[in-house]
C-alpha cells in the first residue's frame, strides 16, 4: 500500500515515515502543501495523511484540488485543534477521516487500514474472498478455515489483491505500490511471491485463489 | 501600543472646516461687494442724467430767435453755465451745424459734441476733453417756428464732467472693500473659535484613549455630549469585555503553568533514577497531554457574551450529522434528525458544534444501528426569548444510573481525569455551564443513552 504523508514538523514526519514502512507502507512525503498537492496528483498512491497546517498551501486546499481533479483516494486529516467546526469543514471537503495530535501510531494504522479497506468497498475488518479470509485487525490469514503463516511482504501483496478482489492488478501496480521508489522493476520478484503465496494458501492447488492472466498481471476471485 | 503614525496626518476637521467656510465667505461677500457697486453707479448715471435733461428743458424754456436768426436763452439761470471751468455746459446749433449759442462756461475746455438727433430725438454721449476729463453729454432735437415755410430743427446740449460722479464711485468702492474684509475676518474667526470650542469633546476623547492606552486611566470618563456619549460607552464596554479577557486569558495560563508543575517534577524524578523508564513516563506525558487538552478547549470556548446573535440551529447540526455519517460509514447508522427548520438560539456556531458533536460522537460510537437528534424550542414565561432544548440518543448498552453523574464529572479537572475517558461529554458540561444550562442522562427509546442538553432563554 502507498501511502503520501504531509507534514511539516520534520520530527513527526520522520516518525510517520519510519513507522509505517515497518508496517509495511510504501511512503511518499512533502514538507509543504505545494509539493504535497503536486505528489498526490503525480504519484500513484493508495491513501494519503494530511496535516492541516500546512506551509505553502493549506491542508484544505491541497484536499480540495485534489477531489477537484478527480482523485478519489482516501484522506486522513491530522490536526492539532480538536474543534468540530474544522472537522466538519475538513469532512466536507473531501476528507474521510480525522485524527487530533497528539495520537499514537497504532490508531493511525487502524484508521489508515480502515479507510484503504472501505475504499476498497469492504465494509467489515474481515476480508473474504473465496476460500480465502483475511483479518485485518490481527493480521491474521486463514484458508478454507486453516490458519495460515505469511511473511510480512506476502501478507501485504495478499492484502492488496484482496482489497481489489474481481479487479486485475498489473505486476507494475504491485511494484508501485510494495516497494520504494528505488526498486529495480525488471527483476521477476513479484512472479516469486505469488507463487510462493500460491503454495501457501493451496498446497494442493486445488482452489486456485489467484488467477494470472497472461500479460495482463494477477486476479483474485472475489467469491 | 501608542505608536507614532508614519505616514504625515491629514489636515484637522477645524482646519477643514476653518478652510472651507473662509472660502465660502470670500466668495458671498466679494459678490455681494461687486453686486452693490454695479447698482450704485446705475444709480447714480441715472441721477446724472436726469439733471442734464433738465438742464435741456430749462434751456428750451428759456430760448428765443434773436433778430439775427440765432437760437440762444435770453438768461441763465444756472451759474454754473457762467462760470468757465465749472464742470457744466451748454450748447445749441442750428440745422447747418453751426453753434448758435455756447454757455460761458465752454470757453477754454475744448468741448466738441458729435451727437446730432432728429427733432425730437434724445441722445446721450460720453466724450473726453483734451484735458483728459471724462463728460456726459445730453442733447435734444427741437422744432422750432421760425416764422419760415418750414420750422427749422435746432439741437440743444447740455454736458456734464463725470470726474466728481468717480471720485464718489472710487470712495463707495473702498468703503465696500473694508466692509467686506471686515465682515470675512470677523466669519473667519469666529467660525474657528466656535469649531473649536466644538469639537473640544473629540480632542478630549482621544486625549482619554490616549490614556487608557498608557495605563494612567482604566475608562473614559463620564459627561459627553449626546452627539459621543453612545461612542465613549461602546468603548467602555468593549474595554471591559478586554480586560476580563485578560483576566481570564491569565487565569487560564496562570491554572496551565501550575497544573503542568506535578507532572513535570514527575518526569524529573523519573529521568533522576538514572535508568528512566519510558513505561513510567507514559502516565506523566497522558496527565499533561489531558491538561493541554482541557485548557485548551477552555480558551476557545466563545462563551455566552451579551452580544451572541442568535443562528439557525439546523444547518450546523446536519453538517454534523453529515460528518460523523462519513466517518461511521462502515456502521451505516440511521439517523433520525428531529430539527425545526425556523429555531434559532443565540450561540456561536463553533460553541454549538462543539456541544452537539461530540454528543453525537459518542451517540455515532456506540450506537448499533440507529441515533437520534431533536432539537426545539424551550419556552418559559420569565424568559422573553425561548432557550434551547437538544437531545441525543442512541439504541447502544446505555450508561448505568449510578455510572451517570460520574462520566459528567470525570474530566472536569483535566489533570485528575484519564485521557479519552469521558473527555467529550466533559467538555460538553463545561460548554453547557457557560451558556448557563444544565444537562441530563437519562434512558432513550432506542434502548441506549440519551442525553439532554437544556440552555435558558433570555
Amino acid at each position: 500500500m502507498r501511502v503520501l504523508v504531509l507534514e511539516d514538523e520534520p520530527v513527526l514526519r520522520e516518525s510517520l515515515i519510519k513507522q509505517l514502512r515497518s508496517a509495511g507502507f510504501v511512503v511518499d512525503s512533502a514538507a509543504d502543501g505545494i509539493e504535497g498537492e503536486f505528489a498526490g496528483n503525480e504519484y500513484p498512491i493508495d491513501v494519503a495523511v494530511v496535516d492541516l497546517g500546512l506551509p505553502g498551501r493549506p491542508g484544505l486546499d491541497v484536499i480540495r484540488a485534489w477531489r477537484k481533479a478527480g482523485k478519489a483516494f482516501p484522506i486522513l486529516i491530522l490536526t492539532a485543534r480538536d474543534r468540530w467546526q474544522q472537522k466538519v469543514e475538513a469532512l466536507q471537503s473531501g476528507a474521510d477521516d480525522y485524527l487530533t495530535k497528539p495520537f499514537q501510531f497504532e490508531e493511525l494504522q487502524a484508521r489508515l487500514q480502515a479507510l484503504l479497506r472501505r475504499s476498497g468497498g469492504w465494509s467489515q475488518p474481515v476480508l473474504q474472498a473465496g476460500p480465502v479470509e483475511l483479518d485485518t485487525r490481527s493480521q491474521q490469514v486463514r484458508c478454507q478455515g486453516r490458519a495460515v503463516e505469511l511473511t510480512a511482504f506476502e501478507y501485504r501483496l495478499l492484502e492488496y489483491l484482496m482489497l481489489r478482489a474481481g479487479q486485475v492488478v498489473s505486476k507494475s501496480e504491485l511494484t508501485d505500490k510494495l516497494y520504494e521508489q528505488d526498486f529495480d522493476r525488471d527483476s521477476n520478484v513479484i512472479e516469486v511471491f505469488v507463487g510462493r503465496l500460491r503454495r501457501k494458501l493451496d498446497p494442493d492447488g486445488q482452489l486456485l485463489p489467484i488467477e494470472t492472466l497472461r500479460g495482463r498481471g494477477y486476479r483474485m476471485a472475489r467469491e | 501600543m501608542g505608536s507614532k503614525p508614519v505616514t504625515a496626518s491629514a489636515p484637522s476637521l477645524v482646519n477643514r472646516l476653518v478652510l472651507g467656510m473662509a472660502a465660502a465667505s470670500v466668495l458671498l461677500t466679494g459678490a455681494a461687494a461687486m453686486a452693490l457697486d454695479a447698482l450704485y453707479r446705475d444709480l447714480a448715471l441715472d441721477s446724472r442724467r436726469d439733471v442734464l435733461d433738465a438742464q435741456v428743458i430749462a434751456l428750451v424754456a428759456t430760448a428765443e430767435l434773436d433778430p439775427a436768426g440765432a437760437l440762444a436763452p435770453a438768461s441763465i439761470a444756472e451759474a454754473r453755465l457762467s462760470t468757465p471751468g465749472s464742470g457744466l455746459y451748454a450748447e445749441i446749433r442750428n440745422q447747418t451745424d453751426e453753434v448758435t449759442w455756447r454757455s460761458p462756461s465752454t470757453v477754454g475746455s475744448g468741448l466738441e459734441l458729435k451727437a446730432r438727433p432728429k427733432a425730437g430725438e434724445r441722445l446721450v454721449e460720453r466724450v473726453t476733453l483734451p484735458d483728459g476729463t471724462r463728460v456726459l453729454a445730453f442733447s435734444l432735437g427741437v422744432s422750432w417756428e421760425t416764422g419760415l415755410r418750414q420750422p427749422a430743427t435746432y439741437v440743444l446740449s447740455a454736458a456734464e464732467s463725470l470726474e466728481p460722479y468717480f471720485s464718489q464711485v472710487a470712495r463707495v468702492r473702498s468703503w465696500l472693500l473694508a466692509g467686506a474684509t471686515l465682515l470675512m475676518a470677523t466669519l473667519v474667526i469666529g467660525l474657528s473659535l466656535g469649531l473649536r470650542a466644538g469639537l473640544r469633546p473629540l480632542r478630549r476623547l482621544e486625549l482619554e484613549i490616549l490614556e487608557v492606552e498608557s495605563g494612567r486611566r482604566e475608562a473614559l470618563g463620564a459627561g459627553w455630549p449626546r452627539e459621543l456619549e453612545g461612542v465613549a460607552q461602546n468603548l467602555n464596554g468593549l474595554l471591559a469585555g478586554e480586560q476580563a479577557r485578560l483576566a481570564r486569558y491569565r487565569t487560564t495560563l496562570g491554572n496551565l503553568a501550575h497544573s503542568l508543575k506535578t507532572p513535570i517534577a514527575a518526569l524529573k524524578s523519573i529521568l533522576a533514577t538514572g535508568h528512566a523508564d519510558p513505561a513510567a513516563a507514559g502516565p506523566q506525558l497522558d496527565r499533561m497531554q489531558s491538561i493541554v487538552e482541557h485548557q485548551l478547549r477552555k480558551a476557545v470556548l466563545a462563551g455566552a457574551g451579551s452580544t451572541v446573535a442568535s443562528i439557525a440551529v439546523k444547518a450546523p447540526l446536519t453538517d454534523l450529522t453529515g460528518a460523523l455519517s462519513k466517518v461511521y460509514r462502515d456502521k451505516s447508522v440511521a439517523c433520525h434528525c428531529d430539527l425545526p427548520d425556523d429555531l434559532a438560539y443565540p450561540i456561536d456556531s463553533g460553541d454549538l458544534m462543539e456541544l452537539a458533536g461530540n454528543l453525537l460522537d459518542n451517540a455515532y460510537k456506540y450506537c448499533r444501528t440507529q441515533v437520534g437528534l431533536r432539537a426545539r424550542a424551550d419556552q418559559r414565561p420569565e424568559w422573553r426569548r425561548s432557550g434551547l432544548l437538544l437531545e441525543v440518543d442512541d439504541d447502544g448498552p446505555g450508561i448505568l444510573s449510578v455510572d451517570r453523574q460520574r462520566v459528567l464529572e470525570r474530566g472536569v479537572r483535566a489533570d485528575e481525569s484519564v485521557p479519552g475517558q469521558g473527555i467529550g461529554l466533559a467538555a460538553v458540561r463545561e460548554l453547557t455551564a457557560a451558556y448557563g444550562g444544565t444537562i441530563e442522562i437519562g434512558e432513550s427509546e432506542l434502548g441506549g443513552a440519551a442525553v439532554r442538553v437544556s440552555l435558558p432563554g433570555r
